[in-house]
C-alpha cells in the first residue's frame, strides 16, 4: 500500500513538472500541456491504423527479444562452460558492446530493408548484454553443489533441472529484463531513422517532421506504456513460474506418500 | 576398507608416506587430528574425489560403487524443498516414485524432519539443514559413508542431538563409515574406533573402543581415559 501510494505520488509529480514547464514555456511546438497530449494520444488511439502501428514495434521488440533469448543463452552457457569459446567470441562481444547504437542502425539500413533494421539493430544491441550475465552466471556456478549433485549419482536430466537452470534464473531475469528495455528503445530509434511503413517509430518521426509535438509526445507516451506493459508481463511470467514450481515441488513431496 | 602404504603429497607438504590403515568392514571410525595433517584428504582418496601419488586402497566387494558424503556445509539444492533434497539421491537405485518417496520420508522421520517436507533450505535452521543431509546420505543406496566435521558450526546442544540422531540412523543401517571430527568427544561418543592423525607416515593413535555405543556417556571413565589419551596425541603432533 505504502509502496504504491509513493509511486502514485512520484508520477504525479513527474506530470506537475511537465505541466509546469508547459506554462513557462507557454508554446504548443516547445512543449505542449498534458491535456492536450492526452487528447491527441485518445485520437490517436480510435484510428484503426494504432493498433497496426502499435503491434508492427510490439512484434519487432517480441522477435528481436525471442532471438536474443535463445541465442544469448546456449552461446552465455558454452562460453561459461567452454573456456576458448568465451574467448573465441570475446572480440565479437566487445566490438558490440562498444559500437555507438545510431552506427548499427544506419550500417543496417545500408545492408537491410527498413522493416529488418530495428530487428537486426535490437538484437545486436541487446545479445552482449544478456550474454555477458548467463556467462557469468555459468562461472559462478556453485562448485560445492555440482560435487554433491555427483557424488549422489544425478543423471545429467536431474542435474540440469535441479540444479543448472534455478542457479542461472537469477542471471536469466537480470540479463532478459535489461535486454527488454533495451530492445524497445533501439527498435523505436530504428523505426524513427528508417522510417518503416508501420511502427511507433515511424509516427514519431512524422509528427516530429510536421512539428507537431502533441503527437510525439503521444507517440513516446505509448512506448513508455509499453516498456512498462513489457516489464510488467516479464515480472508476472517469472513471478508465476517460481509459484508454479512451489506447488509442483510440494505435490511431489505429497503425492507419493 | 585398506589404505596399503599411500603417498600423498600437495608440493612440498607431504600428507601421507607410505601411510597404511585396516578399517573392517561395516565400521564407524572416527578420524581427529589438527588442520592439516590429512582429515579431508584421507576423506577425498576413500571417495576417489583425488588420486594417489603412490599406494593402494583396496575396498571390500560391499564396500565398492556409490559413495554417500556428509559435507562441513548442509550443500542443500537452495531451489528444492526438504523432501526433493532427500529423494533425488535416491534416483540413481529406485525407480519406482512410490518407492523413493517411502525411503526419504522413513530417514527425514528418524531425523524428526517430516513435518518440514515442503520447505525450503531458506526456511530452516543451520540445524534443520543439517538434519536434512544427514537423511540424504543415509537414504542413499552406498556401503561406504565419509563424513567431514559436518557438525563443527553447530551449537553443543544441537551438535550432540545430532550425534544422537546420527547414532540412530546408523544403528539401523550400518556401512563401513568415516567420520572426521575435531573434537575428540564427539569421535569417541561415536566411533568404533578413533584414529587420530599428525605422522605422514603411521597413526598417531589407533584405539579401539569396545563399550557398546548407545551405552556410552560422555563422563564414563574409560572414555574419559580415552579421552585424556587422544587430546595428548593431538597435543602432541
Amino acid at each position: 500500500m505504502r509502496r504504491n501510494l509513493i509511486l502514485l505520488g512520484s508520477s504525479l509529480l513527474l506530470l506537475l513538472l511537465w505541466q509546469a514547464g508547459a506554462f513557462i514555456l507557454d508554446s504548443q511546438i516547445l512543449l505542449p500541456k498534458v491535456g492536450p497530449v492526452l487528447s491527441t494520444l485518445l485520437s490517436l488511439a480510435k484510428d484503426p491504423p494504432f493498433t497496426r502501428n502499435l503491434m508492427a514495434t510490439v512484434f519487432r521488440a517480441l522477435e528481436s527479444f525471442l532471438i536474443i533469448m535463445v541465442a544469448a543463452t546456449s552461446l552465455g552457457v558454452l562460453a561459461g562452460r567452454i573456456g576458448w569459446f568465451s574467448l573465441f567470441l570475446k572480440p565479437f562481444v566487445t566490438v558490440l558492446k562498444a559500437i555507438p547504437v545510431m552506427s548499427i542502425i544506419l550500417l543496417a539500413f545500408i545492408w537491410f530493408t527498413s522493416g529488418t533494421v530495428p530487428l537486426f539493430s535490437a538484437f545486436l544491441m541487446g545479445f552482449p548484454v544478456m550474454y555477458v550475465q548467463i556467462e557469468q552466471g555459468v562461472l559462478q556456478l556453485d562448485k560445492n553443489l555440482e560435487q554433491m549433485c555427483d557424488l549422489y549419482e544425478f543423471t545429467p536430466r536431474m542435474k540440469i533441472f535441479h540444479f543448472v537452470i534455478p542457479s542461472l534464473i537469477p542471471s536469466f531475469v537480470t540479463g532478459a529484463k535489461t535486454a527488454l528495455s533495451m530492445v524497445w528503445k533501439v527498435v523505436i530509434a530504428a523505426e524513427v531513422l528508417t522510417v518503416p511503413k508501420y511502427g511507433v517509430g515511424s509516427r514519431m518521426h512524422l509528427a516530429q517532421v510536421q512539428l507537431d509535438t502533441d503527437k510525439v509526445l503521444s507517440w513516446t507516451l505509448m512506448a513508455i506504456f509499453l516498456t512498462a506493459v513489457g516489464d510488467l508481463l516479464f515480472d508476472g511470467i517469472v513471478f508465476g513460474c517460481g509459484k508454479l514450481k512451489i506447488r509442483w515441488d510440494s505435490r511431489r513431496a505429497t503425492c507419493n506418500l | 576398507m585398506q589404505f596399503v602404504e599411500i603417498s600423498k603429497r600437495y608440493g612440498e607438504n607431504v600428507i601421507f608416506d607410505k601411510f597404511s590403515l585396516d578399517i573392517p568392514p561395516q565400521s564407524l571410525l572416527t578420524v581427529v587430528g589438527p588442520s592439516g595433517e590429512g582429515k579431508t584428504t584421507l576423506l577425498h582418496l576413500a571417495s576417489a574425489l583425488i588420486e594417489l601419488d603412490a599406494g593402494l586402497i583396496i575396498k571390500e566387494r560391499s564396500e565398492q560403487g556409490p559413495v554417500s558424503y556428509l559435507f562441513q556445509e548442509p550443500r542443500l539444492l537452495p531451489k528444492s524443498n526438504v523432501f526433493t533434497n532427500v529423494e533425488l539421491a535416491l534416483h540413481a537405485h529406485h525407480e519406482s516414485p512410490a518407492e523413493r518417496a517411502a525411503i526419504a520420508l522413513h530417514y527425514l522421520s528418524l531425523v524428526d524432519m517430516q513435518e518440514s517436507l515442503t520447505l525450503y533450505p531458506a526456511q530452516l535452521s543451520g540445524g534443520m539443514r543439517q538434519r536434512v543431509a544427514i537423511a540424504r546420505a543415509f537414504a542413499h543406496e552406498a556401503n561406504l559413508m565419509l563424513l567431514d566435521e559436518p557438525f563443527q558450526s553447530l551449537d553443543i546442544k544441537l551438535r550432540y542431538n545430532l550425534i544422537e540422531a546420527f547414532g540412530r540412523l546408523w544403528n539401523e543401517s550400518p556401512r563401513t563409515t568415516l567420520f572426521v571430527t575435531h573434537d575428540p568427544k564427539e569421535a569417541l561418543l561415536l566411533g568404533d574406533a578413533v584414529l587420530c592423525l599428525g605422522d605422514p607416515k603411521k597413526p598417531k593413535l589407533y584405539q579401539k573402543i569396545q563399550i557398546p555405543r548407545k551405552a556410552r556417556n560422555i563422563a564414563d571413565p574409560i572414555l574419559l581415559a580415552y579421552e585424556a589419551e587422544l587430546v595428548n596425541a593431538l597435543v602432541s603432533s
